[in-house]
């Protein structure tokens, strides 16, 4: 599970790793006051300092963990949720003939691709741009980071009214270049772009920054030699800029890919629906099961979902670690 | 360091197992600054149109919920749409308070993240230093289980959550969102990668050869140092918080809602009319936009430090 | 260091600021507001927090501050949902929780045999608080509907949903079509009638002007006039093979074939906002649609509006109760309230003020001569009394609800993406069985 932390790190920096372990501590002075007091404080106070974070993460992060295992193997209702029947693997294997789980899957990967790419693409574009000599660089990134503070929910309320059909902005826009107006919330692929526009708005200008800062991480004299060689601007950023970015792209990759396995508030409140369209045409994972366990107050199939949507990340950022160490075996 | 990674948390809208950690990314060379300037070009026209038109992009929705906050329902249907502000703002913005409770909303959000942010932040700070500086046994497998855990999605909490403040009759009551959100592993590992790159062993043994307890070292030494990584969780954090929107809305409802839980609300057809529900977005959103117009810099420095130092 | 001094002082700054903005609006909301949970303030002032969807129009018709004259004990906070599927889930997360609910809470008619066979158990007997029994009272399915076999009363009848038909006065004159009451319902007599009409709309209106909203609401519309709908007597499924629901179907797929549907999806932004636009010249009306209408077309739509009895049989569509949640602490209070709302005279009220047909029986006898000027002086109490009085009584299912929002996405599909309507049909079944768990 540490994957998604490690993974980074065995691309080829161009600069020399952190080291991720503290210094270890020297040998203790041998002289020094030895009173039992102080043993003590020696032995238990690492102990004191790391309990109140222990007891309020086993309390309401291990143990909800564990517990919605227990819950996914029983039939249990919202409305009578202390009443639980055992069901074994039902939950499950009921998921397997669920086309409605399987249409959702399919858009959280839809979803997932059609707001990850073009977002991360664009911020990379945005980077460069940034790295220049600017006049009022702090301008451009905090309005590049403004979306970024703002709320899922605010942003996709923005949009929606932006989305409308009949109403909307967007379409009225379009029809002043003669397309005739699109149902950003009937059909499938507009829709499924709709919901990736808000996340696109929201996350590109904090990729664009974190991808700015690994560039600025990339040692001039690179450039230097580069130039001497004779590469345009563009080999250059193909040759230098992108490799030197690759653990940085790496880690917004999984980032990225985590957080869209898990959208939410974006399709749900696309519309208001946790149907996520009259088709459930851009209902993900996470929207699927928040309207089984919130819409159809079935709790125990819904905790079934969100073992799957873990299960499913686990897998994909596994994937992702592979191919970077491939990756940097090969080019390495 | 720790990259912010507020942002799974947000897009996922995340309990408190939800922050992830920041990779390790790129440590950069002391001579970093030099050599990076060393090659920077000017920017020419072509980069500033770009950025001009992205900038639109980024900011335009803010300007159009304005637009559209200041006018009556029918203007909104109206063709061609309205592109300027009306002036219908301040009777919106009270319909909106009147409806939807978006004052109550906003207090409640400014509760909710203070706490949260407050415990985050101190938390973390004990544990970090503690798994940075100090050998103690089992410290590698509480670390690894903290670190592991920060990739789990928020939805696979939520349900035992709901069923125990249901049981507890929690539902609708602030402390249901406040206690699962209190601590954040992602914290204690942000603080952590900060303090072992911050604090000279020097500094904690010369406390020790004074005699000084782990309590007393913490206080007059680790904290003076770790106050500048502090201030940068805690901003992440209060954004992250009160941005923080699935398990707020399964435990709080319209009654006695923080901002996310208001904004659902409308969003769901609680008020009809469509400018009183951006009038309450643009409440809503309002004090992000004074942060960010006070500590921008200072957030995207945060930001971008956490990016690079790893 | 210096640099991170400074971004404190301002933190310290932005942070005071922040507070005083939020204080500001929290002490201004909360005077208004007071706070939910119907609390007792310091003066003995109870707060009743009313929890609705829809329109109900208590507060558009001045009846709560009619309420708070004859009680200045009492003051009332409504909230309301438009979509009584989103507020179902809502209350049902309450109810499970135990937090938030408020001390009268509106039920739809189709949730109401649910909440009798459910959640009896969360509800206050209104019997036990000296109210009922309402049989007399009301016409006799609605009470009866909303008593446990144990003999509980758990909801009091407020208004029955008896279907006409809505129409742009207006826009039938520029497209030629008749506007007299009568001979409307005449012509549209029968469903296949209405989209005979409308064909002919269709042919002379102004491009962009429609017959109707939705295939949704005249499904609804249609379904709503038989006894038997989704559920029988013996609460078995019947939805999948009942000819009449097929029949409904049939019509609304024809509607959309015919390019005679707006295509709006009920409830929602657009739509409302189509009300004063004139996209569409006809609307499915059960009483209550009247003040929905009023609200979201407002002034300017006033004069504009028609109504005349509606094609087909006469139906029930929708209508409601308010019920007492066990958590009220204010159960007595909310129980005056509720049984005055429910009086005689306050449903005549809504009834002229918002068109909102009473369950009560008195109540319907008293507004028979009732016209409306806002829908050009229409005799809406004639027509919806004789709506009523021909109606069926309908048979209540658990899952009404649930079935209607199935085909009401269904034929959003058909409308929306052009799903087949076969395909559209089976998606609404599946539908219907991944809710109820089946």
């Amino acid at each position: 599970m540490a994957l998604s932390t490690s993974a980074p790190n065995r691309g080829p920096d161009p600069a020399p790793p952190p080291s991720p372990a503290p210094a270890p501590a020297r040998p203790r002075p041998a002289a020094g006051l030895r009173a039992p007091l102080f043993r003590w404080d020696q032995k238990a106070a690492p102990y004191a300092f790391v309990a109140p974070f222990f007891a309020f993460f086993a309390a309401f992060g291990l143990f909800p963990l564990l517990y919605t295992a227990y819950v996914s193997l029983h039939r249990v209702e919202l409305q009578t949720s202390d009443r639980m029947e055992w069901l074994g693997l039902r939950n499950y294997t009921r998921l397997i003939e669920d086309p409605f789980f399987w249409n959702a899957l399919r858009n959280t990967f839809t979803i997932g691709v059609l707001s990850t790419v073009p977002q991360l693409l664009m911020a990379l574009g945005l980077a460069h741009l940034l790295n220049y000599r600017l006049r009022g660089r702090t301008f451009f990134r905090v309005a590049m980071l403004m979306p970024y503070a703002t709320s899922v929910a605010a942003a996709t309320l923005v949009f929606a009214q932006l989305f409308g059909r009949d109403y909307g902005l967007i379409n009225w826009l379009l029809g002043t270049v003669g397309i005739s107006p699109v149902d950003w919330q009937a059909n499938t692929v507009a829709s499924q772009i709709g919901v990736s526009t808000v996340v696109t708005w929201r996350w590109t200008g904090y990729n664009a920054l974190i991808y700015l800062a690994g560039m600025q991480s990339i040692p001039g004299e690179l450039y230097e030699s580069a130039a001497m060689d004779g590469a345009s601007r563009w080999q250059q950023f193909l040759h230098v800029t992108v490799p030197g970015l690759r653990p940085t792209i790496l880690f917004t990759v999984v980032v990225s890919t985590i957080g869209a396995t898990q959208l939410f508030g974006e399709p749900l409140l696309y519309e208001g629906s946790a149907a996520g369209g009259v088709s459930h045409q851009y209902q993900t994972l996470g929207l699927y099961m928040y309207e089984q366990g919130w819409g159809f107050f079935h709790l125990g199939r819904a905790a079934a979902i969100a073992w799957v949507m873990f299960l499913l990340i686990v897998v994909l950022v596994a994937v992702n670690a592979a191919i970077a160490r491939r990756r940097s075996r090969t080019e390495g | 360091m720790g990259t912010d990674t507020a942002q799974p948390q947000t897009r996922g809208s995340g309990t408190a197992l939800a922050p992830r950690p920041a990779p390790a990314v790129t440590a950069p060379p002391k001579s970093r600054r030099r050599g990076a300037a060393g090659r920077r070009m000017d920017g020419g026209p072509l980069a500033y149109a770009v950025l001009g038109v992205a900038t639109l992009m980024f900011v335009f929705p803010f300007y159009w919920t304005v637009v559209a906050a200041s006018r009556s329902n029918a203007e909104l249907s109206a063709v061609p749409p309205a592109l300027t502000p009306g002036g219908n703002l301040f009777h919106n913005i009270g319909e909106a308070l009147q409806q939807a409770a978006i004052g109550k909303a906003l207090l409640n959000s400014l509760i909710v993240s203070t706490t949260v942010t407050t415990g985050t932040v101190l938390c973390s700070t004990l544990a970090g230093f503690a798994f940075a500086k100090l050998r103690f046994r089992g410290r590698g497998a509480l670390l690894a289980l903290t670190v592991g855990t920060m990739m789990i999605p928020p939805q696979l909490g939520v349900i035992p959550l709901f069923m125990i403040i249901a049981r507890l009759d929690m539902q609708g009551k602030l402390p249901a969102v406040i206690l699962p959100t209190l601590v954040s592993a992602f914290g204690v590992f942000f603080m952590r990668q900060f303090l072992s790159q911050a604090l000279p062993d020097e500094l904690i043994e010369a406390g020790r050869v004074d005699g000084a307890s782990h309590a007393r070292i913490f206080r007059s030494i680790v904290l003076p140092v770790a106050r500048p990584g502090m201030a940068v969780l805690g901003m992440l954090t209060f954004m992250a918080t009160w941005n923080d929107f699935f398990w707020p809305i399964v435990a709080l409802n319209s009654q006695n809602p923080t901002v996310q839980v208001a904004l659902k609300s409308l969003g769901q057809g609680y008020v009809p009319d469509q400018s009183v529900v951006l009038a309450g977005t643009l409440l809503g959103t309002l004090p992000v936009l004074v942060v960010f117009g006070l500590l921008g810099r200072q957030i995207v420095g945060g930001i971008m430090q956490g990016a690079v130092k790893g | 260091m210096a640099t991170a001094g400074a971004a404190r002082t301002r933190a310290v700054t932005l942070g005071s600021a922040v507070l005083v903005l939020a204080l500001a609006a929290g002490c201004s909301s909360s005077t208004s507001t007071k706070s939910a949970g119907g609390d007792t303030a310091k003066d003995g002032k109870v707060t009743l927090n009313v929890d609705l969807f829809g329109t109900f129009g208590f507060k558009e018709a001045g009846l709560y501050a009619e309420y708070q004259k004859l009680h200045p004990n009492i003051e009332i906070k409504q909230t309301d949902t438009q979509d009584e599927a989103q507020y179902w889930q809502a209350l049902q997360t309450k109810l499970a929780g135990g937090g938030g609910l408020a001390d009268v809470q509106g039920i739809e008619v189709g949730r109401i045999a649910s909440v009798v066979q459910k959640q009896a158990d969360k509800f206050t007997d209104l019997k036990s608080l000296g109210l009922g029994p309402a049989s007399d009272e009301l016409v006799p399915w609605k009470g009866s509907a909303a008593t446990t076999p144990d003999g509980k009363l758990l909801g009091l009848g407020t208004d029955i949903g008896p279907e006409a038909m809505c129409f742009r006065a207006d826009l039938f004159k520029q497209a030629g079509l008749p506007t007299d009451r009568d001979q409307l319902a005449q012509k549209w007599s029968t469903w296949d009638g209405y989209l005979a009409l409308g064909k002919q709309y269709a042919a002379k209106a102004k491009a962009g002007n429609t017959w109707t909203d939705s295939a949704a609401s005249v499904f609804a519309a249609e379904v709503g006039q038989q006894r038997v709908r989704y559920f029988d007597e013996q609460g078995k499924p019947v939805y999948e093979t009942s000819p009449a629901v097929k029949a409904a179907w049939n019509t609304s797929v024809s509607l959309v074939k015919d390019g005679l549907s707006a295509e709006l999806p009920e409830w929602t932004p657009e739509w409302n906002k189509a009300f004063s636009t004139g996209k569409f010249a006809t609307l499915s009306c059960p009483a209550w649609m009247g003040g929905y209408i009023k609200g979201q077309a407002g002034d300017a739509g006033k004069g504009k509006w028609d109504v005349a009895p509606g094609p087909g049989k006469t139906g029930n569509w929708g209508g409601s109760y308010l019920a007492i949640p066990r958590t009220s602490k204010h159960a007595k209070e909310a129980a005056d309230l509720i049984k005055w709302l429910t009086a005689e005279e306050q449903q005549v009220t809504l009834f002229k003020k918002l068109g909102s047909f009473p369950s009560n029986k008195a109540a319907q006898a008293a507004i028979k001569d009732v016209k409306d000027p806002y829908f050009s002086d229409a005799p809406i109490g004639q027509i919806f009394s004789e709506a009523a009085a021909a109606m069926p009584a309908q048979v209540l299912g658990a899952d009404d609800q649930v079935v209607t929002k199935a085909f009401t996405d269904a034929l959003g599909e058909v409308e929306r993406t052009k799903t087949a309507p076969d395909a559209a049909w089976k998606h609404a079944m599946d539908n219907v069985r991944n809710a109820t768990g089946g």
